[in-house]
């Protein structure tokens, strides 16, 4: 047993030092010792020395690793081993920029799963600690590729068979995941092969997070890494100061933070899973001063002039979708127009950016097969890059990026030796990779041999015969092909395939039928190669043996190219946004004046309900409400006449346009998260309110923790992207959420430990934050004035709770029962502020008087109960009690089916408890406005406000009523017109794109399976906050 | 005569104002004639008939006339003003099997393991359910409450939102064996943890445990049918099957859940064969195969309307206009809420909002009482104002599908029902604390 293991170990040994090639000098020989020259001259070869730099016919001379001499006429030394290169191509050395090659690989991201099955799922242990790292472990930037990486043969070949000779490798783990390295693809120690380290520090928004440990989602994984960079820079201020005075107390002692000391003065790379997440990195960089660089997701075709304007350099893998499936209409529906549009548009994403002038490198990362990376470079070449932009963004642009370009990059004197000899063009589709060079050592991928046996021959044997017997060979060396052919002295020709041909170490046998060409049976011949003699035997049926030999009568001339040129098919329609089903091409006109003539003017405002009213609009602002208004010169008018007008609705509980999960659940307290780092603009949810009238939408946190996230007010500008989305000025907001959500009465038996588990508790955690957070300004008041001693810390978290005991931060509370109800409001007392808003509140009805003393706004359900103890007194009147009580009620929808028609909602309150019309409309118009502090810009049809304004065919609070159209900032955002002959499009454009796909895999396309409908699905958590016994 | 009628105004008055401190007490047998005069009555299966006169003996309904009349002895109820319909249906909830959803022990919907035909919702239902009242309040008499899970989950019933028990409250059982049609899509997310093959392998196993079942029941009718003739032995009694004997001859329905178009495809193409009566519920791609829906008659309880398009490229009205598509194909069809058993109340104005997105307002009427009426087999007793049938129906302020109508009075086979519930009482008594503190 210890002997076979022993002579295995030998044998392994071996091999390593067999390969061993390098020139590690600090590292003993094994053995004796090899000084091959390693002096090199390539002569007669298609010299590509960087892109659009060609020599037709040069010679490329490397010593020592490094390149010495290039040219047309560079002199061959005396010393130099001579390759001839005729008829082949010299490339540059290919980068691959983003690899995790020689690394440990990441764990694959648990799937994710809902309801019970999330519920059921074991907790996952951390494995323990060691050392002194971040509290953390998803932030690990003390992680180096350069320590971390041990050269792979297996995944290098498989690199090197695509004309890779180096790679930026990255470490895989984590959200910081560490510094990446550029290393060179050959064998040997890391010591051979390492070029550079420390290149830049990388992070990753999304992969390797999941429910169990913070952060739980996309929101926290930003929030994270922003308190790590001020932590790290309070680390670096603490360290200083104590070490300057080390009688105060020892700061914490963190191996993570002291290796993000160097993170503004290198590239900090950002991994990212679509165009909008490219804009999140882009919002971190700009908070933090970072040199950024994006590795990008395909998708940035669909942003792209904001990309643009960024001025980021992006690494692009080239991971294009396979063709969709759709042999039956049925399948066909499986498909979004989105993901039928990104299937026909994403290999044009490098020509996008390549003409939009945003600095690319390419990637092999995210191909399932890195050996199919050239031809995916090919497919971009095909629609429209250009093969100098693609040689540029495997060369040189990496090389210049990762700061490596005296090294790679080029073929000229001084740098290393890295190139690959390809049989053509390398972006044309037969191009072969044939071998390739690194640090001036070859490695053989698909070689030419060295005696060409490829050619015509003309066979001879012992009887002289009157017929001419030629051979003729093509094809690639190791897959020959060949005929032998009769001609008869009066020209008559019989032609027979080869059989089998072989051809190794200069030896080549082959077989043929020889009846068809008059001899009998099947006939074997063999022979040596030399460059233009065959020499060798063979065999008749009958058994019996001949010799022959065969002069060369024609060099190797590959068979010229008849196949007609492939025809591309460009991307068959021009861009929208957002991408697919009823995107837009450009933000909808805003007239310079609107007049809606005629109509009944719900104002929810002082004027109240107006008949045969007229509402003027100018740049977006109204002007004027009132009767028989005079029509502004060049207004847009709309007849009104039947119509009804009310202010765009407002839905103060919202979870649409969130990117992943809208929880993160994984901390009791996660103030420092925050919705409005992953506004999802492409959410189709959007459009579809906006058909139902509403204009904004407050987007919450979910109700996992007792204190939650800060939340996003948004407009409903549906074509923008998330920056544009926000709500200007809107006063900050933060969820906080009571009862069975955050002491987990509803998530399953394994969710019993976390604090709180009962409302004493709540209260607790509640009161405590609260506590800190003063203490936490009284730390900071102190280092103001004096300056002394350790700095305080800056804590995300506890910025935003301070926000709301300074009044800057306003409170949306999630609670149900009277009793929590109440707890809140004193405890809010206590700390000397109002509670701003309780959401959902279906007890408040039973509080109300309190909470109108208190000042607290509720923003209620109408109708919901029964889905859980808690909400088993919630009853429909609660609305119309409260605001009898003077509280200020809003009816919210927090469902995205819900919000298509709150108009409805604010019915109810009319029905249950008999609250006015006018007054029941302002429950989803003005009074959402107040409680959100936007009721200067929004809620009623006032002059001064935003000409956000919905025309419906009859009375708002009718179920036959119909939304026909929304206007936002004086902007025609939803016209049912429109719509119609946008859908229409949406039809048309499906239509086309089925067909494309089917006549692209009869064309033998590689085909794709059905992706699900919703975009980013990784993030596709559940959008409820208050579904049945969860979020 | 007038001055008769102005003293029943009083009368109804009282009545409206019953007794807010007690649950609800069950109507009442009817024991005296009920005269409903002056009201504008929407019979649903003929012409709405203004200031018409509806009179009903012993739960049934004896006379609707179209002008003023009142039998001696009847109590008479001036509607003046008012409307008279039929109690609505709701064709599809779980009404009576659950209480509070995230509670377990009060939940009696899903029987575990996957083929239970012979488990029956009506005997699970419980009376006193809070659900019942709040339910019954916005006009919704009668509803279907079916069993859940599985793939075939059991024995729906039609029951009425009034009785001391569940025999009383029970109108029809068993209605419609529901059946679960599984999944024909195949989910390729992300977090899709089983791979496309073993979907594939899942499915074809559940297909074809769905297709033995009606087989093995089909071959224990058979042989139990045989056991008449002489020399056939006795088999066993096995529930399941036994269950089922009706549905295969055709007397009971099969409510199949079924919502995407290759659901629906292949659910037409199985029972078409098995010479079985099948329903549609869901169907939100049923106006992808009007067609063939309508070449074998098959119905299709359809919605919810208050729901998301089903796919990206789907117009943002797609469930609204569903119903619409539907009645323009000249199909039969339902609608129902899809909604949790406590918010089925909403019914009434799920049905308007498909008004609203094209289908004629007296057809959204229907799909919420004469239509599922029928597809159920009820037609005889409910879903419209007819001579002979139950005096199930309902006297409102205006248009029941509009939410600021209010029901005035419910009688349910001529019971008066109490309006109140839960709610009710809970507003009354936080209404009584606000009183109290304005007068402190």
């Amino acid at each position: 047993m210890i002997d076979t293991l022993l002579r295995r170990g030998i044998v392994l040994l071996a091999l390593f030092v067999l390969l061993h090639t390098g020139n590690a000098q600090t590292t003993p020989p094994e053995g004796i010792r090899k000084n091959t020259p390693t002096v090199h001259a390539f002569t007669n070869a298609r010299i590509i020395q960087s892109p659009g730099k060609v020599i037709e016919k040069g010679t490329l001379v490397i010593r020592d690793g490094i390149v010495v001499a290039v040219g047309a006429n560079a002199a061959i030394p005396a010393d130099a081993r001579v390759w001839d290169m005729k008829g082949q191509f010299i490339y540059p050395g290919l980068i691959d920029s983003y690899s995790d090659y020689g690394l440990p690989k990441a764990p694959k991201p648990t799937p994710e799963a809902d309801g019970e099955q999330r519920r059921q799922r074991p907790v996952v242990t951390q494995e323990p600690s060691t050392g002194a790292d971040y509290w953390n472990r998803m932030v690990v930037p003390q992680n180096d590729a350069a320590r971390l990486f041990s050269p792979d043969q297996k995944a290098a070949e498989k690199l090197r068979s695509q004309g890779f000779t180096s790679a930026l490798i990255v470490p895989q783990r984590g959200i910081i995941k560490g510094r990446s390295a550029v290393v060179n693809l050959g064998d040997g120690k890391p010591n051979d092969v390492l070029v550079r380290a420390g290149i830049a520090h990388h992070a990753h928004l999304g992969g390797e997070w999941g429910y169990d440990e913070y952060p739980g989602s996309l929101m926290g994984i930003i929030a994270l890494i922003r308190q790590a960079m001020y932590d790290a820079d309070w680390y670096a201020k603490a360290q200083e100061a104590y070490t300057k005075n080390h009688s105060l107390p020892r700061p914490e002692a963190n191996e993570a933070l002291a290796a993000l000391r160097d993170v503004k003065a290198i590239p900090f790379v950002i991994e990212v899973n679509d165009e909008l997440s490219f804009l999140r990195a882009e919002s971190i960089a700009k908070e933090f001063g970072l040199n950024l660089m994006v590795r990008g997701s395909g998708r940035e075709y669909k942003t792209l002039n904001t990309i643009k304007q960024t001025r980021r350099s992006v690494i692009l893998p080239v991971n294009f979708p396979e063709t969709p499936k759709v042999d039956s209409p049925e399948e066909a529906l499986q498909y979004t127009l989105e993901e039928l549009r990104h299937w026909d548009e994403a290999p044009e994403n490098p020509k996008r950016l390549q003409d939009a002038g945003i600095p690319f490198a390419f990637t092999s990362a995210t191909l399932d097969d890195p050996g199919t990376f050239l031809t995916t470079v090919r497919t971009a070449v095909e629609r429209g890059l250009s093969a100098d932009a693609a040689l540029a963004a495997l060369t040189t642009t990496p090389a210049r990026l990762f700061g490596v370009e005296k090294q790679l990059g080029t073929l000229e004197v001084g740098k290393t030796a890295n190139f690959i000899v390809t049989s053509g063009d390398l972006f044309a589709e037969k191009t072969i990779v044939r071998e390739s060079w690194i640090d001036g050592t070859r490695y053989e991928i698909k070689p030419l041999p060295e005696v060409d046996p490829r050619g015509k021959w003309t066979i001879k044997g012992e009887k002289s015969s009157n017929d001419t017997i030629t051979l003729a060979l093509k094809g690639e060396p190791e897959s020959l092909q060949g005929t032998v052919t009769k001609t008869s002295p009066h020209g008559a020709k019989k032609e027979v395939k080869l059989a089998t041909v072989s051809y190794s170490a200069s030896r080549l046998s082959f077989s043929f039928a020889g009846d068809s060409i008059g001899f009998g049976g099947i006939i074997r011949m063999t022979a040596t190669v030399k460059p233009d003699m065959l020499t060798g035997s063979g065999e008749w049926a009958d058994g019996s043996g001949f010799t022959w030999y065969a002069p060369r009568v024609a060099p190797y001339t590959p068979d010229p190219d008849t196949a007609k040129p492939k025809e591309v098919k460009m991307a068959s329609f021009s861009p929208v946004y957002p991408y697919g089903e009823f995107g837009r091409a450009k933000i909808p006109d805003q007239p310079a004046a609107v007049i809606v003539k005629g109509a009944t003017v719900w104002t929810s405002g002082p004027q109240g309900k107006l008949e045969d009213a007229d509402v003027v609009v100018q740049k977006g602002k109204i002007v004027n409400v009132g009767r028989n208004l005079a029509t502004p010169a060049g207004a847009v008018v709309i007849d009104g006449k039947g119509k009804h007008i009310t202010a765009g609705l407002i839905d103060a509980h919202s979870h649409m346009a969130a990117a992943g999960s809208v929880n993160e659940a994984q901390q009791a307290v996660s103030a420092e998260v925050r919705i409005g780092d992953v506004v999802q603009s492409d959410d189709i949810d959007i459009y579809r309110a906006l058909a139902g009238g509403l204009t904004s939408a407050h987007i919450l946190h979910g109700s996992a923790n007792p204190i939650g996230g800060q939340a996003q007010l948004i407009k409903l500008r549906w074509g923008l992207l998330p920056d544009e989305l926000k709500f200007e000025g809107a006063p900050p907001t933060i969820k906080f959420a009571l009862g069975e959500n955050v002491k987990q009465s509803n998530w399953g038996d394994r969710f019993t430990t976390r604090y709180p588990q009962t409302r004493m508790g709540v209260e607790q955690i509640i009161r405590d934050e609260f506590q800190a957070a003063l203490d936490y300004e009284k730390a900071w008041q102190k280092w103001e004035k004096e300056k002394a001693g350790t700095p305080p810390r800056r804590d995300l978290e506890l910025d935003a709770i301070l926000e709301i005991l300074r009044g800057k931060r306003f409170i949306h509370c999630h609670s149900y029962v009277q009793s929590e109800i109440l707890m809140l409001m004193r405890v809010a007392e206590d700390f000397g502020f109002r509670i701003q808003v309780f959401q959902h509140i279906l007890e408040g009805y039973k509080v109300a008087d309190i909470m109108a003393k208190h000042g607290a706004g509720a923003s209620s359900f109408t109708d919901w109960w029964a889905y859980k103890l808690e909400v088993y007194d919630a009853i429909p009147h609660n609305g119309a009690l409260m605001h009898e009580q003077g509280v200020l009620v809003s009816f919210n929808s927090d469902s995205d089916e819900l919000a298509r028609r709150m108009n409805l909602e604010a019915a109810k309150a009319v029905k249950y408890g008999g609250v006015p019309e006018t007054e029941a409309l302002k429950f989803v118009t003005i009074n959402p406005a107040k409680q959100l502090k936007v009721d200067n810009r929004v809620g009623s049809l006032e002059p001064g406000k935003d000409a956000d304004f919905v025309i419906w065919n009859g009375s708002p609070l009718s179920t036959y009523s119909r939304c026909e159209q929304t206007w936002v900032d004086g902007r025609k955002y939803f016209d049912m017109e429109e719509d119609k002959k946008m859908h229409e499009e949406v039809q048309k454009q499906r239509a086309v794109l089925v067909q494309k796909a089917l006549v692209q895999k009869k064309a033998g396309g590689s085909e794709q399976t059905p992706r699900p409908q919703k975009r980013g699905d990784e993030f596709d958590h559940p959008k409820h906050d208050d579904e049945q016994g969860g979020f | 005569m007038k001055k008769a009628i102005s003293c029943w105004i009083l009368a109804v008055g009282i009545l409206a104002t019953t007794s807010a401190t007690s649950n609800q007490i069950p109507g009442k047998k009817q024991e005296k004639t009920i005269a409903i005069v002056n009201a504008t009555i929407h019979t649903v299966s003929g012409p709405v008939i203004e200031k018409g006169t509806i009179i009903f003996e012993d739960g049934k309904i004896t006379a609707i006339e179209t002008q003023l009349t009142t039998p001696r002895g009847a109590d008479v109820i001036d509607a003046t003003g008012k409307h008279v319909y039929p109690g609505l249906m709701s064709p599809d909830t779980y009404i009576g099997l659950t209480e509070i959803g995230a509670v377990r022990a009060s939940r009696d919907y899903v029987e575990t393991g996957r083929i239970n035909p012979n488990v029956r919702a009506e005997v699970a239902v419980n009376p006193e359910s809070e659900i019942i009242p709040v339910t019954r309040a916005n006009g919704i008499t009668t509803f279907v409450t079916a069993p859940q899970g599985g793939l075939i989950s059991g024995m729906s019933a039609v029951l009425m939102s009034d009785g001391w028990t569940w025999e009383e409250m029970t109108l029809k059982a068993p209605a419609a064996l529901v059946v679960q049609w599984p999944s024909m899509t195949i989910n390729r997310g992300r977090r899709q943890m089983r791979s496309e093959a073993d979907q594939i392998k899942d499915r074809e196993k559940q297909l074809k445990e769905l297709y033995d079942a009606f087989r093995d029941a089909r071959a224990y009718m058979t042989a139990k049918k045989a056991e008449q003739q002489k020399g056939i032995p006795y088999h066993n009694v096995d529930m399941r099957w036994e269950a089922m004997i009706p549905v295969l001859e055709g007397k009971v329905p099969v409510m199949v859940v079924a919502n995407d178009v290759q659901q629906i495809q292949s659910a037409v193409a199985w029972a078409t064969p098995e010479n079985i009566k099948l329903i549609i519920r869901g169907g939100h791609d049923a106006w992808r195969v009007t067609d063939l829906l309508k070449k074998y008659d098959i119905p299709v309880l359809t919605g919810g309307i208050h729901r998301l398009p089903s796919r990206r490229f789907d117009k943002y009205d797609e469930p609204f206009a569903l119903p619409k598509k539907l009645h323009e194909a000249g199909m039969r069809f339902a609608i129902i809420s899809e909604d949790e058993a406590p918010h089925e109340r909403n019914l009434p104005y799920q049905a308007a909002h498909a008004a609203a997105y094209g289908l004629p307002k007296d057809e959204a009427l229907k799909a919420i009482t004469l239509y599922p009426a029928q597809i159920f087999g009820v037609a005889d007793r409910i879903g419209s104002l007819e001579l002979g049938k139950d005096a199930t129906l309902i006297v409102t302020d205006g248009d029941p599908l509009e939410i600021m109508t209010q029901v005035e009075m419910q009688f349910i086979q001529g019971r008066k029902v109490d309006l109140t519930s839960r709610h009710t009482m809970l507003y009354e008594k936080y209404k009584e604390k606000y009183r109290r503190t304005r007068s402190n």
